[in-house]
């Protein structure tokens, strides 16, 4: 933690960055994104187990744009949605400092994208034990229990787009949700909008979700979204051996293709 | 009580399976008269949406149908289409949604004969299926 | 609100007899927006298409829906007469209920019930239908021909007699190519460079074409009819202007054994060299690796005898650039080379040669001066073994295709030799024979019957050297694969023709696909053989697939022809069925969010990238931007956006989702809309 509050600190009396995105004390024990612009206040910077948002989200957000060139304090998936947002050109080399706090204290400067490639070739990402064992019994059911299972979830979205807006990569000024000529996806929040709402969701993010978690963690009625992404990049790793975020250039496995890409259901 | 006839849409590329089913009918091979097309310039210019909004209209089974790989006249297209549909599909299997009313195949502009089987075969599969009750079911009526 | 017409055809019987054109027709007319529906014998017909017109100006109709054949039969027709009444052709579709309906159900309610669906499906597609305006791209008359084989100098010569300027770009120091080392051709047995020579000759003093050799393509951008061209025209150590070819430079330069690559390595050169007596232009280059000068400081022996003092030790790369509107990609073919076949013995067995090799021995002025003899010791060999499929139609070696000239000029090579060397034997180890082709197969049975050349069906597994002979080690598949062994004193290796170097590298600088094999990829297999899927880029010769001359020469005629058509209209006229990226007002500019996740997705490179600024130059956002000259219209892209920023004119998202609306939706309509 001093290696992180020092290092910001040193980059904003340098002048580097303008502002550090980062953790600080939230209300009761939970941590909460900080913009910490003044070298004096570098000490409200903390890294520990409550820090999980993925703080890449601010980085396409135009009020912190404003405040000129940002370092991120990023976690594994932060790290990814940095690379994955260089790919599509939101963006650029140079831009920002990215530093990464490892749990002993330890802190990682990346000066370069190359760099946090190489690093991520090497990372492990661990799935939690219990999100793996709802998805192997969602998995295990019946297309009919699928169903019911489904539709039970999505009955109780309230459209609240939470899921949106906490997702560093749906940085779409206008949403697909939001066009009405057509109107893709109903307005009112009922069952097939709802649905209609999950799956674009989830099509528009296959093959760019890094998988930080934050939409399941944003939505207030609990909806287990994490499993629609993971579904996708299962299907996409083993079709297609891509993976969103390992690279900082254009490698979206939906605008690319395979003379020999193999299914088994086209006739 | 009179058999179950199924609605079926089939979303085609103009420049195959569209000319395919045009060949159908000036070979005069019969077929069900369950399906209608909706052209498209190419597989790839087909949105996922629309599958579902068909579905949602009350669609029992859907049909896309284009190039075979390597003969898109766009030279891509299916591609793309292809790797589309290998993740929809995916998708729509784990929520649930009933793939088997989904025939996705390729039929050239000299396979006549196929695109009538094609439309046979799965008019026959959803007959078999039903009603897509799921669908019809659900609720759309807006939340209080 | 629309005001559309509904049309519906009974093509005499082909509709009405299975479909209740009446009932569509009434049905029609209760679509709200409707405003006139009726339905008539051949709608095709004058009187049908007067009908239309008439409706137009009557009813100021807004939207025309034919209820007829495929509109990839008629639609033409139809977009064709509401122009002439003055309604936007793009404001008219056609339901498709002959092919789609009536041809393929039988009589009944639910044919007709199926034409109501389809009508009613265009009609809300046309209710949404914009009108279009067809795209005009100017062009500039111009044509770049890359490649001086006997490819490029046919098209260069067709386009430039067409009245049209032609730029010729060829890498090597003369153009020719590999025609021009060939020794007879077949099936003619006529020499090679006699036929050739002149059109080399002729390209270089026409006035419409501009060649620039020793040359290679630095960069191409743009599009169709405006492409800016950057031509590297790499130093030749030599003043053109001031050198008159009179060849005595390269007679005195004291460095003279360097392989020469027109003689296939079985000849030498000096290092300042016109690289055949033929050359065009027949004006000298300095090999820079190998001239002693470059190499050690000291000698410029070419420069003292140089009567014109043309020498230019101190040249530089040359960029030349040009605004052209055509490509024509000519760059030809490379042979595999023998080191490819270790168990052949190339290059460890001196009388084993190429193909190539053995043209030039063949060649009245190759390094034999025509007599074959064999490279280790000059004597005429008594037995020569000729090896087709060195490497075609082996999908161990990587290649599965067949290289189609080999069995020709096998046969050549066979009959050639027993021309020359009389009393010699030639046998050949083949696969098959292919001699598909005017006058081919006669060739090859002349070769077996009156020239005596002895075919052995089956492959060659080695070849050693066993007391100054070369054995060759094969099988004869049609006498039970019977193991055949021949005592030869030479061998020639018909291997695979395969793409030239560097054409990956070329292909992606000019943005054409190309094969799993490097070979330039055409738009379509049978349709667009000539056309690249980029519009403007044609093909010529082998650079897309190994082709003889008559075939190579037809698709330079061909890609000449494309050129020529294109270069007939001062603009270009294209259909507007384009993808547009849309723009709004500030903030948003675009809901384009410059992912450019599309233009990867792009067959055709159409996507470019547009800065939006404000008035003083701030950079606000950089979105994407359909190239209308590129954009072929499939919608890949469409497909591909998540918001939906990219629309397609003619199959727009509104279009498409009311079409799937109105197809599921038969309830009665709402007389109150």
């Amino acid at each position: 933690m001093d290696e992180l509050r020092k290092k910001a600190r040193a980059l904003l009396e340098a002048g580097e960055v303008r502002v550090v995105i980062g953790y600080g004390g939230g209300t009761g024990d939970r941590a909460r994104a900080i913009f910490v612009r003044e070298p004096e206040r570098a000490d409200e910077l903390i890294f520990d187990g409550r820090c999980r948002q993925n703080l890449a989200i601010y980085l396409t957000r135009r009020e912190v744009k404003e405040l000129g060139k940002p370092a991120i304090v990023a976690t594994l998936p932060a790290l990814k949605t940095v690379l994955q947002l260089a790919g599509e050109f939101q963006i650029a080399e140079g831009g920002l400092v990215v530093l990464a706090p490892g749990a002993d204290g330890s802190l990682i400067e990346f000066k370069t994208f190359a760099d946090i490639e190489k690093y991520l070739a090497g990372a492990a990402s661990p799935i939690d034990p219990a999100e793996q064992a709802e998805m192997d019994r969602v998995r295990a059911m019946s297309p009919d229990e699928r169903w019911k299972y489904w539709l039970g979830q999505i009955s109780r979205c309230i459209k609240c787009y939470a899921c949106r807006q906490a997702c560093p990569m749906c940085y779409c000024p206008r949403c697909t949700v939001e066009c009405n000529q057509p109107q893709w996806i109903p307005v009112p929040s009922h069952e097939l909008g709802n649905l209609e709402w999950n799956v674009m969701r989830a099509m528009h993010l296959a093959g760019r979700c890094v998988d930080c978690g934050d939409c399941s963690r944003a939505c207030p009625v609990g909806i287990p979204l994490y499993l629609l992404n993971r579904v996708l990049i299962g299907d996409i790793e083993s079709n297609f051996h891509q993976r969103a975020g390992m690279k900082a250039e254009v490698d979206y496995a939906l605008s690319t293709f395979h003379p020999d890409d193999r299914e088994n259901f086209i006739r | 009580m009179p058999e179950f006839e199924p609605r079926i849409v089939a979303f085609v590329c103009n420049w195959c399976t569209y000319a395919g089913a045009d060949l159908t009918g000036t070979s005069r091979i019969k077929y069900s008269p369950n399906v209608e097309v909706i052209r498209f310039p190419c597989t790839g210019r087909i949105d996922f949406m629309l599958l579902l909004k068909a579905f949602a209209e009350g669609a029992d089974g859907i049909i896309i149908s284009g190039c075979h790989p390597n003969d898109c006249h766009y030279t891509s297209g299916n591609f793309h289409a292809r790797r589309r549909w290998i993740l929809f599909r995916g998708l729509l299997d784990f929520m649930g949604i009933d793939v088997e009313r989904v025939q996705f195949s390729w039929v050239s502009a000299a396979e006549g004969a196929k695109w009538a089987d094609v439309v046979n075969t799965t008019v026959e599969a959803v007959r078999k299926l039903g009603p897509y009750e799921n669908f019809r079911k659900i609720d759309r009526a807006g939340a209080v | 609100m629309s005001r559309i017409g509904v049309f519906i055809c009974h093509c005499g019987e082909n509709i009405g007899a299975t479909v209740d054109c009446e009932k569509v027709a009434a049905a029609a007319a209760k679509i709200p927006g409707v405003v006139h529906s009726v339905d008539y014998k051949y709608m095709c017909s004058d009187p049908g298409q007067n009908m239309i017109k008439e409706a137009i100006r009557e009813k100021n109709l807004t939207g025309v829906v034919v209820g007829a054949c495929s509109p990839r039969m008629h639609e033409p027709t139809f977009r064709r007469a509401c122009e002439e009444a003055g309604l936007n052709p793009f404001l008219c579709e056609m339901a498709n209920i002959r092919e789609h309906c009536s041809w393929v159900h039988e009589k009944g309610d639910p044919t007709t019930e199926k034409a109501i669906d389809l009508v009613r499906v265009i009609v809300e597609k046309v209710r949404r239908n914009k009108p279009l305006v067809p795209i005009k791209v100017p062009v500039t008359k111009t044509a770049l021909v890359l490649g001086g084989g006997i490819a490029g100098i046919q098209a260069a010569l067709d386009i430039a007699n067409a009245g049209h300027k032609v730029i010729m770009v060829e890498r090597s120091p003369s153009i020719g190519g590999h025609m021009s080392q060939l020794s007879e051709t077949f099936p003619t047995l006529d020499c090679s460079q006699c036929i050739l020579t002149p059109r080399m000759v002729e390209v270089a003093r026409h006035a419409n074409i501009t060649l620039h050799t020793y040359s290679e393509i630095e960069s191409i951008e743009g599009f169709i009819g405006n492409f800016k061209v950057k031509i590297r025209k790499k130093a030749r150590s030599i003043d053109m202007k001031a050198c008159t070819g009179c060849g005595l430079c390269s007679q005195k330069c004291p460095t003279r054994k360097i392989p020469s690559e027109f003689d296939a390595g079985l000849g030498t050169r000096p290092a300042i060299y016109v690289p055949f007596p033929q050359a065009v232009p027949n004006k000298p280059v300095i090999d820079r690796l190998n001239c002693t000068y470059y190499l050690k400081g000291k000698c410029r022996l070419c420069e003292k005898v140089c009567p014109t003092q043309a020498i230019r030790f101190d040249q530089e790369d040359e960029i030349v650039e040009a605004d052209i509107g055509a490509v024509v990609l000519a760059t030809g073919f490379e042979i595999k080379h023998g080191d490819f076949f270790p168990e052949y013995g190339f290059g460890k067995f001196k009388d084993v040669i190429d193909g190539m090799q053995f043209e030039r021995l063949a060649s009245a002025s190759g390094p034999t001066l025509g007599e074959i003899r064999r490279p280790s010791d000059g004597k005429k060999p008594e037995t020569v073994v000729f090896i087709a499929c060195a490497g075609s139609r082996d999908p161990a070696k990587g290649i599965e295709y067949c290289s189609k000239i080999c069995c020709m000029y096998t046969a050549k090579h066979a009959m050639l030799y027993r021309h020359k060397v009389h009393g010699g034997n030639a046998y050949i180890f083949y696969m098959d024979i292919r001699a598909g082709g005017k006058m081919y197969e006669e060739f090859v049975r002349r070769a077996i019957e009156e020239d005596g050349v002895k075919y052995v069906r089956g492959r060659v597994s080695r070849v050693y050297e066993r007391e100054g002979k070369l054995i060759v080690q094969g099988a004869d598949t049609l006498l039970g694969a019977q193991p055949v062994e021949i005592e030869a004193d030479m061998v020639v290796l018909a291997t695979a023709a395969v793409a030239n170097d560097g054409a990956e590298e070329l292909a992606q600088k000019m943005h054409v696909s190309y094969d799993a094999h490097k070979f330039f990829a055409e738009a379509h297999p049978k349709l667009k053989p000539v056309e690249t899927n980029t519009a403007g880029i044609f093909l010529a010769g082998a650079c897309q697939a190994p082709k003889d001359i008559p075939e190579s020469v037809a698709q330079a005629s061909g890609a000449a022809s494309k050129v020529g058509a294109l270069f007939s209209q001062d603009e270009l006229t294209r259909e507007p069925v384009i993808a547009v990226v849309n723009r709004s007002a500030p903030p948003l500019y675009s809901t384009c969010v410059g992912c450019f996740l599309c233009q990867a997705a792009c067959p055709y490179q159409a996507i470019e990238r547009e800065e939006i600024r404000t008035r003083d130059g701030k950079l606000i956002k950089t979105v994407a931007k359909v190239n209308p000259g590129l954009c072929q219209g499939c919608g890949t892209c469409v497909a591909v956006c998540r918001t939906k920023a990219i629309d397609l004119q003619g199959f727009s998202n509104e279009q498409v989702f009311a079409e799937v609306m109105a197809l599921l939706d038969r309830s009665e309509p709402d007389a109150g809309i």
